[in-house]
Formats: structure tokens, sequence, C-alpha cells
């Protein structure tokens, strides 16, 4: 079967939250671990973050910001190959990222022609 | 080695030996920068070593971090201090020399230089103790009041004395001398034996996370024994008495999590290659004129943990034993033991005359450990009324409800 091409986007709204500890980190880290193995087949790059400065194009002008709202930035990418976007949701419903409280992951196909 | 074992703690024990090493640099009074400095470089590499690969020198990774975070951190809040322009020239070359080797012997170095500093007698003990696990052994606050009992504002607290007093100390990690840190090896010693029970005794139903506790005592003090100053027969002893008690750890609960007493507890289960590494330190502790109160309780956890069964258990020498520890060390504790232990040997009138023979302070008597064993041996000795007299006080001041289940059946259905 020919698998797709998912790109997800982890969108993070900036609130202030409190520094996780060295022993926090860890278990993410463990968590993080788990997740690529077991979905190693699916994750195609880990993609890489996105700098907080940028800006909009539009015809008018351009506007200071990459910010879809005030209050929410894209943090990063990355992508994925599954047969179907269900799956690919299943993937990124597992990963450590989304339990990250104010962390959204929006999935779009990557459309070849 | 796959990725997850060589990570395995990498975070938490890393944590401590950065902060230990950057503190020895930059001095104390940068503590809160330096801990800044070190988490975030620690946010840094779940980020990249989740995307990539953990790098093959990881400590060096997160020190070059740390120490360029801490370096810009200090350029922008305190131009003024003269300490930037002294650090900031030898930053370049010094980063990029790093060899791992004697890196790594650094690191240790300053995170033992880091327990001494924090042993001051000027710090109560309880202040050391969260220090101690909040700076070298990488848990938050939250983590800390979980794992001790107490509140969030408490941990914060004791961890705000300790800080404020070591910032007062001006003097230097480098600065301790050799005797100045024999003389404080008793209070690191017990601060390291307090983690350990804190972890061991605990009522905490969660066996990972009173583990943890243990197996962080065990690390620094094994760190320790095996530097100059704390080659010494009592930290040798430390460590046998912590490996006797965490070779029974998995055999205190059965399997619904209620706790077991010694004389139920499955003897085979008991981990024989930790018991086999108490005795090599138990062999290396003797050693010496001194004999310290951890040198007696190693061997009273070496009786137990080679007698056969609980009715083989030499209970003449153990009682002798308390008797030794409560010379060394008086405590009303180590004299309720003794009674419990005479009882075995003797007979439980005996373990009542003990009881007798001493005066119990309030915060003791009235506690449930001297509750139970007083209800315990009345009941044995036939004084039944009395017996379940204080049988109901100690089920009703007991801390949690395992112990309370624990008590009644022990107590109660007889």
């Amino acid at each position: 079967m020919k698998n797709n091409t998912y790109m997800c986007l982890l969108r993070s709204s900036t609130g202030e939250c409190e520094q996780p500890s060295a022993s926090e980190m860890e278990l993410q880290y463990a968590k993080y671990q788990a997740w690529q193995q077991k979905f190693a087949d699916n994750i195609l790059d880990m993609g890489n973050k996105l700098g907080s400065a940028g800006s909009v194009v539009r015809q008018e002008s351009a506007s200071d910001g990459p910010y879809i709202e005030l209050k929410e930035i894209i943090g990063g990418y990355m992508m994925l190959t599954a047969a179907t976007l269900d799956e690919a949701i299943t993937v990124i419903k597992e990963s450590p990222m989304v339990a990250n409280q104010g962390t959204s992951i929006e999935i779009r196909e990557i459309c070849t022609p | 080695m796959s990725q997850t074992d060589r990570v395995e703690h990498l975070f938490r024990h890393e944590y401590g030996k950065l902060v230990a090493l950057l503190l020895r640099r930059f001095g104390v009074q940068h503590l809160d920068a330096i801990e800044d400095a070190v988490q975030w470089a620690m946010a840094q590499a779940l980020d990249f070593w989740c995307r990539d690969s953990i790098p093959d020198a990881p400590s060096a990774w997160l020190y070059r971090v740390a120490y360029r975070h801490l370096i810009s951190e200090f350029r922008t809040t305190q131009r003024r201090n003269s300490l930037i322009t002294e650090h900031l020239s030898t930053l370049a070359s010094e980063v990029i020399e790093l060899e791992e080797a004697s890196f790594a012997g650094e690191m240790s170095d300053s995170m033992l230089r880091m327990m001494f500093i924090t042993g001051s007698d000027a710090i109560p003990i309880e202040s050391q103790l969260v220090f101690t696990l909040k700076s070298l052994c990488g848990f938050s606050i939250r983590e800390i009041a979980l794992r001790l009992f107490i509140t969030e504002a408490n941990v914060y607290k004791r961890f705000s004395r300790a800080k404020a007093q070591l910032k007062t100390q001006t003097l230097e990690l480098d600065m301790l001398s050799n005797d100045q840190m024999l003389a404080r090896l008793p209070s690191v010693h017990r601060v390291l034996y307090l983690l350990f029970t804190e972890g061991y005794l605990s009522s905490h139903n969660d066996t990972a996370i009173r583990r943890d506790l243990c197996e962080e005592a065990i690390r620094l003090t094994s760190l320790l024994a095996a530097s100059n100053v704390g080659d010494v027969p009592a930290g040798y002893a430390l460590l046998a008495l912590m490996h006797f008690h965490l070779a029974r750890i998995s055999t205190r609960q059965d399997e619904f999590g209620s706790l077991l007493l010694l004389e139920q507890q499955d003897r085979h289960k008991w981990n024989k290659q930790q018991i086999t590494l108490a005795m090599t330190f138990l062999a290396q502790s003797a050693n010496g004129d001194i004999i310290s109160r951890y040198h007696v309780e190693a061997s009273i956890a070496a009786e137990h943990c080679l007698s056969p069964s609980f009715s083989q258990t030499p209970w003449e020498k153990i009682v002798a034993s308390y008797e030794l520890l409560h010379n060394i060390a008086p405590s009303a504790l180590h004299r309720l033991n003794q009674a419990i232990a005479t009882a075995e040997w003797k007979g439980p009138e005996a373990g009542l005359a003990v009881l007798k023979s001493t005066d119990f302070p309030e915060w003791l008597g009235r506690s449930y450990h001297w509750y139970t064993v007083y209800s315990d041996l009345l009941l044995r000795s036939g004084e039944i009324t009395l017996g379940r007299k204080y049988a109901d006080l100690a089920i009703a001041t007991a801390p949690t409800d395992s112990i309370k289940r624990l008590l009644s059946k022990r107590l109660l259905e007889r």
C-alpha cells in the first residue's frame, strides 16, 4: 500500500509554566524514546524547532511575527509517513508532545501529484 | 547499549555534577543563576537529543551549553561584575579544550566538595537534606515534598534557609581544607543516612518512589567512599548498611501493597548479590579503632540477612548490638528495638522489663511505634485487657492505612 507523507506542526501556547526538574525531564526523555521506538517506521524526520522570529507576508503588507493567534506559536515541525490520516493521528496521539499542556499538533498531508 | 540505557538517570545524575562544577567555578552566590543554566541546558538536551541522537560525550555537551548560557546571563544582567571579564577571556579556550577524562574526575570531585559545603554546622540537618535532594539529586520542590511527606511550602522554606546560609559563607569550595572536610564528614554521612532512611522506612505506597531515594543515597555514599576524605571505616559501614537493607526492600510488601513483617518476608527473594556486596563493604569497614553507629547498625542488618529463618535469628547478638548502639548514639528508639529483640530471645516478659526500665521521651511514648511494641508484648504475656487498649491506641495513631491494616492483623487477629 502506498504511504502518504504528513507534516505535523507543533503549536504551543506561550503561557508561563514551571520548569521541569532534571528527574522530570529524565522521564520525559524515556517517554520520547519509547514512542520513537514504537513508531520508528512512521517517523520520517523528527524535524526541527522553528525560531520565534518571523514575518507573515500578505499582499497588503508584512506583519510582525509568525503568530497564528496572539498566544499561540508554531514551535516546530516533524514528518510522518502513514497509510491514512487516521494512522498518522494515532501516532501523534501517543506522542509525549501531546501530553504537554497547551500543546496542539496539526497534521496535514503533503499532496504529491 | 541502547540509547535509553545510556540515558537512564543521566539527567538527574548530571544535574548535581554540573551544578557542583559550576558552583565551584563561579561561587555559591550564583546558585540561582547556575541552577537556571543547568536546567536550561537540560531542556535543550531534551529537545536536541530527541530529534537527533545523544552526543558521544553528553556531560561535556551539557556543560558547554550550561556554561555558555550562564556567561550570556552574566553578560546581560551583571555587566559591572568583574567576574565576567575574568571568566570571559578563558571561555573560548576552556570550552574547546575540555577533555572527557579529566573532566569526569573534576566533576565528581566538585560533587564531593558540594556535599561538604552543605555539611556546615550552621545549616539545620533537615535543610541540608532538602538542599542535597534539590541541588545534587535534581529533584523539584514538588517531588521532594512528595518524597519527604512535607508540604511544598515547607520544602521551599528549608531550601531557602540552606541557600541563604550558604551565601553568607564567603569561603569558596576549593578553600575547604582536608581537615575541615574531615571535621564535616560525620555530618555528610548523617545526611546520606537520612536520605536513605527517608526512602527505606517511609510508609509511601509507591515502591519506585522509595527506591529512588535509597539509590540516590547509595550513589552519593559510594562516590564519597571512593574519595580520599571519605575513605574511612564509617563510610564503608554506611554503605554496607544501605546494601543490606536494600537487599530486602522488595519483600517488605505483599502483592497487594500491604507491609510485611520480617517474620513473614520470603527470605528466598532477598537479593543475594546485594547481600554479598554488603558483606564486602562490612569487611572493609572492619578497620581502625573507632566503631560508629553505622558499624553497629550494619552488623544488626547483617545478622538478619544471614539468618536462614526468623526463628534462627541470633537474638542474643542483636540485643547486645542494640545495647552497644545505645551507648554510641543514645536514643530511646534503640531501647525500643532492644525490647523487641529481648522478647524474641528471652520471652515477652523480659521485653516488657526493658521497656519499664527506660524513660521514653514524649515523642516516642505517644507514637504508634511505642504503642505497638507495648501492646504486642502485653498480649503475648497474657495481659489481654491492657494489651487491647494499647492496640487500639496504636491503630488510631498509625499514619497510613497500610500500617493500620498491618497492626490490626498483628495485634487483634491473634
